[in-house]
């Protein structure tokens, strides 16, 4: 357990207002100003500027509260209790793992801390195609300046770490231009277990950042809590109504955690991240005139390439990602054939063996590679072409959600095509072999071997590696009501006092982690809303 | 298990087990009480043995040691699942574990603890590579649970070379 100073326990300790799990259950009844469900990225900026703003918030989040003393490193632990399904969620199909948080601080708490402004490419197509024309580089470049202050997102001045160098030098060998990411971290102790949750506070996440702000300023947070749907009545939400859950998400056991809890507040906001934001408006049966809730799920779906280096890469060790290219998104049309942005991402032992194809003798040699692997991941950017309209959310028969999502021709010849590129940087940077992730592929330890290898592959679901860590859309921003779940302002198109403050509020993905879109995106909806609510003006920083 | 349950794993294996004439009423669930049943246990210990086979021990005593911590922590690893995964993770291990499921979804013909691991590769290598969706999900299934859960203790670290958690 980490010696270290633990913000959270010490607010705890101070008084701070929370329940759920063993904090104990809060009261049966709760009146506030504002209830937000959620407390990943849209939710915790929302509950910062709306408790400055001096409204009276409560928070709900499924997922329990755990800091910096529970972050011990270890995959064993931080899957089940900060990843949603146990990081093993997936699509319909089950062609796509999906890792995404399910905690306070949400994804934020697990994620890698790559840092990017949303694409001026992918605004200008939302002002095209969706009439947002307030989503414009300039209108937001403020909004992301703040975000960007108050959580102290600087570019990685340190070295890359050699599974990043890799990229770098494989890429300039070949001509391509790659850069340096931004990350949001203060003191940062350069580990590499960020997606474990960071044991040393660096990490400027939701947890340690937004929602302490809000906690201070008097806001309440129900933990281990779901919210399970709307009462709606006459175009508005009556009153949210929740439920305790087990650690695993299974409604709570305990004769005490049987009892719905109902919240009555003037205005809702949902911020329970894409797929789980969706699914709490169909449970509630929300209008859904024009049959937009739930569609226009993305993912940026994941392809991988596996190499081995005769020297130590050690991909475990270091910030995770500080290295990116964006030659495969800018050398064709954002409504071309797909493109692709180029990242390095960490490796740990769950996830690697899990990922590892195959089993036998020639699992065992890739196992063997652990120090010597430097993987590469494409994120292909989907949303931008009718052949890739990402997916839609759906309700199993025991109301939880699950998102289905066809990976159609057109979005595996995206694939396709960032295997070889993958793969050539790899050799490029001194690799001895490649092993693109696909279940019929083998150790390549050419160029050419591999590129006819690749070309020949049929790139089926299933048979391809496809992961996802980027979930948006599902109540997509419209200029007009026929086109989307939300209004520009990000107010429900049909709900006048319920506003949708997350990634789910993308009309297409981001074509880059989407983190900071959310900050940005969210820090300006949230000072709309607080000024609407208590004519006062805030800002983040 | 009844086999209107069964049928939501959809129309693949309803067809399956009308190939194989499976009964569903002498099924018997995969997972009792968010644990492995002896059914799935069965099944595990011979993918498990088949999927890590060069990456366990050599020797018998230390093999069987490392298989139990495998089966123990499949258990915790289930254990987690919400209760949506662990439904169909159970129906997934009681149609395998039954003959007829093991025929027709694994295309598996001896008995699991019977079969030697290069049949229960064969089979696995069988799935992985299959039209039907089901029995590629199963395989994926499979794999994903064995490895990550084999590598998720200290004690198969050494084989990474990977030195676990810093000190902090």
């Amino acid at each position: 357990m980490s010696q270290l100073k633990d913000p959270i326990r010490e607010g705890i300790a101070r008084g701070w207002k929370v329940s759920g799990g063993a904090l104990g259950p809060p009261p049966e009844r709760i009146i506030c100003d504002v209830a937000i469900i959620g407390s990943g990225a849209g939710a915790g900026i929302t509950a910062e500027l709306l408790a400055k703003a001096g409204l009276q918030v409560v928070i709900v989040e499924e997922g329990p509260l755990k800091s910096s003393s529970d972050f011990n490193q270890k995959e064993s632990e931080a899957y089940p209790s900060l990843y949603q399904e146990s990081a093993a969620r997936k699509t319909q199909d089950k062609a796509i793992n999906i890792l995404q948080g399910r905690c306070v601080g949400g994804s934020t708490t697990v994620n890698w801390t790559s840092s990017f402004r949303t694409p001026a490419a992918t605004l200008k197509f939302w002002q095209d195609k969706f009439g947002l024309n307030e989503y414009s580089v300039e209108a937001l470049a403020p909004y992301f300046a703040q975000a960007e202050q108050r959580l102290n997102i600087t570019p990685w001045l340190a070295a890359p770490n050699e599974n990043n160098d890799l990229l770098r030098r494989g890429a300039a060998s070949l001509g391509i231009a790659a850069a340096t990411i931004s990350r949001n971290v203060k003191a940062c102790w350069n580990i590499g277990s960020c997606g474990l949750g960071c044991p040393t506070n660096a990490k400027q996440s939701m947890l340690v950042t937004s929602i302490p702000a809000a906690l201070d300023r008097g806001a309440q947070l129900l933990t281990e809590t779901r919210a399970e749907r709307f009462e709606l009545a006459n175009g508005k939400v009556r009153a949210l109504i929740c439920r305790f859950v087990e650690p695993n998400g299974a409604l709570a056991q305990a004769a005490w955690a049987q009892t719905a809890i109902k919240i009555i507040a003037k205005h809702y906001v949902l911020a329970g991240g894409a797929i789980n934001s969706p699914a709490v408006l169909l449970r509630s049966g929300a209008p859904d005139p024009h049959g937009r809730l739930g569609s226009r799920t993305f993912l940026h779906p994941v392809v991988m390439s596996s190499s081995v280096f005769a020297q130590k890469v050690e991909a475990w060790s270091g910030a995770p990602q500080s290295i990116y290219t964006d030659h495969f998104l800018e050398t064709q049309a954002i409504d071309g054939p797909m493109g692709y942005k180029l990242e390095a991402p960490p490796l740990h032992p769950v996830i690697f063996a899990s990922t590892v194809p195959g089993f036998g003798q020639g699992q065992h040699e890739l196992l063997k590679s652990f120090p010597h692997n430097h993987t590469l991941l494409a994120l292909l950017r989907d949303g931008f072409h009718d052949q890739a309209p990402g997916g839609r959310v759906l309700l199993r028969s025991d109301d939880s959600a699950v998102l289905d999502y066809p990976l159609t021709d057109y979005v595996m010849d995206g694939g396709r095509r960032a295997l070889l590129s993958m793969m050539e940087i790899q050799f490029a940077a001194g690799a001895k072999q490649v092993f693109p992730l696909h279940e019929m592929a083998q150790p390549y330890t050419s160029w050419a071997q591999a590129r006819e290898a690749v070309n020949a592959l049929p790139m089926k679901p299933r048979l391809t590696k496809v992961v996802s860590a980027h979930v948006m859309g599902g109540c997509g921003l419209a200029g007009t009501e026929r086109q989307g779940v939300s209004r520009p302002d990000g107010v429900h198109w049909q709900l006048d006092n319920l506003s949708i403050h997350d990634g789910s509020l993308f009309p297409t993905s981001i074509g880059a982690n989407p983190q900071l879109s959310v900050y940005g995106a969210v820090n300006r909806l949230a000072q709309g809303l607080a000024k609407r609510l208590t004519g006062r003006d805030v800002v983040l920083a | 298990m009844q086999r209107r349950t069964l049928l939501k794993l959809g129309a693949t294996s309803a067809a399956v087990l009308l190939v194989a004439g499976g009964a569903a009423a002498l099924l018997q669930p995969g997972l009792e009480g968010a644990a492995l049943s002896p059914a799935g246990r069965e099944v595990f210990a011979a993918v498990g043995r088949a999927i890590l086979d060069k990456s366990l021990p050599a020797e018998d005593g230390p093999r069987q040691i490392a298989l139990n911590g495998l089966l123990k922590r499949v258990d915790g690893l289930v254990q987690a699942l919400p209760p949506h995964a662990q439904g169909e993770l159970s129906q997934l291990l009681s149609l395998l574990a039954s003959s007829a499921g093991r025929r027709a979804l694994a295309g598996l013909g001896p008995s699991w603890p019977q079969a030697s691991i290069a049949e229960v590769q064969q089979a696995l290598q069988g799935m992985r590579l299959s039209r039907l969706a089901l029995r590629q999900q199963a395989y994926a299934a499979l794999h994903d649970i064995s490895a990550g859960a084999y590598f998720s203790d200290e004690a198969s670290w050494p084989l990474l070379a990977y030195p676990g958690p810093l000190k902090i």
